[in-house]
């Protein structure tokens, strides 16, 4: 089965399997965040990590790219000079008001289908498409319950895995073992202090710091970075599904993943300080790669609008150079919110 | 044409200007000695030098008092419309009402440039978060924050999709400060596909069928919005009507490019050509006499084209230049180096290209918008930077990089290679920031360099 590469949370993976293709979100390296595109300043980290990620992948059968974010549109330019994969630019709009720009991202997906049959997919029916539309939701619903069971990197990482892997890979808490160990840890840890984080896409290396905090006396209960929660659609509407799912799918993305390059991005803030109260969080994490404006930018007017102490992580993408520096400002932060 | 064409400075300007004035040259509303400006701080006209005719006086000074201009029409009871990002299209439908100006706060981003940073708006700029890894279009917040650069508008208008972060993102902050803004969506213009009906915009990109109607859509809410501010209704004919006065500023300007590009001899230097060029995107407050301005510098150029005089050697190297400039200074320098602009695509050429007017208006209009060189690829651009060099005639391409502006971070690399794959001519990137005092002996080196590089070709391959 081949394989079709992305990264965009608004890139719908059932849709991809609904075609008879294997979805794989592809989470870069840091390594290829320091090495691509060498000497070519402002490049975004995450921008770099993907076009090396993309340029040395030997497994893909396409890649899919969109236009949420300016340096990842034009990273579709290198994509398409530099590398022999067959290249999607699925155009996601920043407007979400009208019912044209919701239409437009649904012929977007039609669009994404014929790239797809062309590159050796086959046209799904309503009935496979719903189905798979069920399946990913049932595997979603149990990530999102096995939130409070598990570590904040292991929830992030089932997360990771079932974006790279799909709903096989997430299998949460099946195996006994896996309970106990996780039922042990929520009980070890009730007297953490519960943070989020919110930002762009992490890289792999990232992860550690979810651990990072905890040796800190902290934890992560509200993941709102692109690859976390707050990437992962809304919960489908399963009514009628069956006579429209290709809508439904579009509804549950677009209308259900809040992103900082929304214009306004005003339901982000709805969508995040829901979340906030919900889990209690006394901090934030705010994490964003060096040259990625639409996350800077926000840094302001989160600490505008939510009345938390907010700590600015940035990142040149290189992690293992910046984990002295990452871990010390988190114990710090930490400290002060003890 | 008065005086033999030379390019002076500011002090020499006030002389010039004297002399003029005695002669009984023509002096428009707005007009005056050029020195006069400095009082509003505008510091780095004492380091620019200016092309020496009347034309460009006028031009000058036209461009210089636009914050006046916009107070006026504020004090005359008309509706000022702030159109940010689109760079030309909004501000054709906003000058088709009676009672509408419009102007891009965009074009805060030459003021740290102008007032030698001494207006405190990046400083502003750097509080509300927007640091120096930021376009210097961040100026704007400053603008918004001081309100003594322009009148806060009634209405703000910006585009947003296939646009850069740092604007969508400066935007944004812009809103959170408590100024509502109408976004409208600008999709990324794409080739269409075998099955959908293909439309060749003006300028020659190509876009589906599809992609023009929504756009159209869009553009259509932006038209009941300035309906509603306004209280008067836009119909087709109005609508067209702006869109004829629009084609006159732009045929002047083809026209124009056309003379100081291929003449023989530069008629029109660089800085002057590009602030002719700025002049298409929103009037610079006031179409008509955009008009008569671009009219009396094409007149002049024409007479020193007639007269094969000039402002450069006749041998100066033949320079295109893509993004426009932070620092005005950098366009004297090229010059200063040895070079000449031939040819340019200062991020607008959709705001150069006419406006068809045999298609409804607001389709006319769509089609227009999707032809924005930063609407699609990079790629596409490059195609279209490619035509202009082999039109014009170019032997080095300049790409002046716009510090932390998020396009400049990967566009410039696909530009240089398809430039040097489709002409094998010398390409060099610069970054330009707002004044390059403390770097100006970099960015010479590097122009006279590439000026060096083409005379070096030259001596090679002699034409």
């Amino acid at each position: 089965m081949r394989t079709i590469v992305y990264t965009c949370p608004y890139v719908p993976a059932e849709w991809i399997a609904a075609h008879g293709l294997r979805p794989s979100r592809v989470m870069p390296d840091s390594v290829g965040s320091v090495f691509s595109l060498a000497g070519r300043e402002g490049v975004c980290p995450y921008v770099r990590g993907f076009i090396a990620e993309v340029t040395k992948n030997d497994r893909g059968g396409a890649v899919v790219v969109t236009t949420v974010c300016d340096q990842m549109r034009r990273a579709f330019d290198i994509v398409t000079r530099k590398c022999e994969l067959p290249a999607f630019l699925m155009n996601v709009p920043n407007t979400w008001q009208s019912a044209a720009v919701q239409e437009l991202y649904t012929d977007e997906l039609r669009r994404l289908g014929r790239f797809l049959i062309r590159h050796g997919g086959k046209s799904p029916s309503n009935d496979a498409l719903a189905a798979i539309m069920l399946e990913y939701d049932i595997a979603r619903t149990s990530i999102f319950a096995a939130r409070e069971r598990l570590s904040a990197r292991e929830y992030a990482e089932r997360i990771a895995a079932f974006g790279r892997d799909g709903p096989s890979s997430s299998c949460v808490l099946r195996d006994a073992s896996c309970v106990e160990r996780n039922t042990q840890y929520a009980i070890r840890n009730t007297r953490y202090v519960p943070l989020a984080i919110i930002g762009g896409p992490l890289m792999k290396q990232e992860f550690r710091i979810f651990d990072i905090v905890a040796e800190s006396g902290g934890r992560i209960v509200l993941d709102a970075t692109e690859t976390g929660e707050r990437g992962m659609c809304a919960p489908l509407d399963a009514e009628g599904l069956r006579e429209d799912p290709l809508s439904k799918l579009a509804r549950a993305y677009f209308g259900g993943i809040q992103d900082v390059s929304r214009r306004p991005d005003s339901e982000l803030y709805d969508w995040f300080e829901e979340k906030l109260t919900e889990r209690a969080v006394r901090g934030i994490i705010f994490r964003r790669y060096v040259w990625c404006d639409m996350w800077h930018a926000e840094l302001g007017r989160l600490k505008d609008l939510i009345d938390l102490p907010v700590l600015d992580i940035d990142t040149a993408g290189d992690f293992e150079s910046e984990e002295n520096r990452t871990a010390g400002r988190i114990g710090a932060f930490m400290e002060m919110l003890q | 044409m008065s005086d033999a064409p030379k390019r002076i400075t500011l002090e020499q300007w006030d002389l010039q200007y004297e002399k003029l004035r005695v002669a009984g040259a023509f002096q428009p509303y707005y007009g005056g000695p050029l020195s006069r400006h400095l009082k509003d701080g505008d510091q780095r006209l004492l380091k620019l030098r200016y092309d020496n005719s009347a034309a460009a006086l006028r031009l000058w000074n036209f461009l210089l008092t636009e914050k006046n201009r916009l107070r006026e029409a504020r004090a005359e009871g008309k509706r000022i419309v702030g159109t940010m990002k689109d760079l030309g299209t909004v501000p054709v439908m906003a000058y088709s009402f009676d009672n509408v100006v419009a102007f891009y706060p965009d074009g805060a981003w030459w003021i740290p440039c102008v007032m030698e940073l001494s207006a405190g708006l990046l400083e502003i700029a750097d509080s509300l978060g927007i640091d120096e890894s930021f376009c210097p279009v961040r100026a704007m917040l400053g603008a918004f924050v001081t309100g003594a650069h322009f009148p806060l508008p009634d209405m703000l208008v910006c585009s947003v999709g296939a646009t850069c972060d740092d604007f969508s993102a400066i935007a944004q902050r812009l809103e959170g400060l408590g100024h509502p803004i109408l976004w409208w969506e600008m999709p990324h213009r794409r080739n269409p596909e075998p099955d959908e009906t293909a439309v060749t915009l003006p300028g020659g990109f190509s876009a589906p069928k599809r992609q023009v109607e929504f756009v159209q859509s869009e553009l259509e809410r932006v038209k009941t919005a300035l309906e509603e501010l306004t209280g008067e209704r836009l119909d087709a004919e109005k609508l067209s009507a702006g869109i004829k006065k629009a084609n006159q500023v732009r045929r002047c300007l083809s026209e124009l490019r056309h003379l100081a590009f291929t003449a023989q001899r530069c008629p029109v230097p660089a800085l002057e050509m590009l602030i002719a060029e700025m002049l298409a995107i929103h009037f610079c407050s006031d179409r008509r006499e955009t008009i008569a301005v671009l009219g009396e510098l094409l007149d002049e150029a024409k007479a020193r084209v007639q007269a094969s005089v000039g402002v450069l050697d006749v041998d100066a190297a033949r320079i295109f230049w893509v993004n426009p400039v932070a620092d005005l200074q950098v366009m004297n320098l090229l010059e200063d180096c040895g070079g000449r602009i031939c040819g340019t695509e200062y991020l607008f050429s959709h705001a150069l290209d006419e406006i068809p007017e045999d298609l409804p208006p607001l389709e006319a209009l769509a089609q227009m918008a999707l032809a924005d060189p930063m609407a699609g690829s990079s790629i596409d651009r490059a195609e279209r930077i490619c035509a202009d060099i082999k039109m014009y005639g170019a032997e080095a391409v300049l790409i002046s990089r716009i510090p932390g502006a998020s396009h400049c971070a990967l566009e410039g690399q696909v530009i240089a290679e398809i430039v040097q794959e489709k002409f094998d001519i010398p390409v060099v990137e610069i970054e330009v920031p707002p004044v390059t005092d403390s770097m100006r002996p970099t960015v010479r080196t590097r122009l006279e360099a590439l000026v060096e590089t083409v005379e070096a070709r030259r001596r090679v391959a002699p034409k």
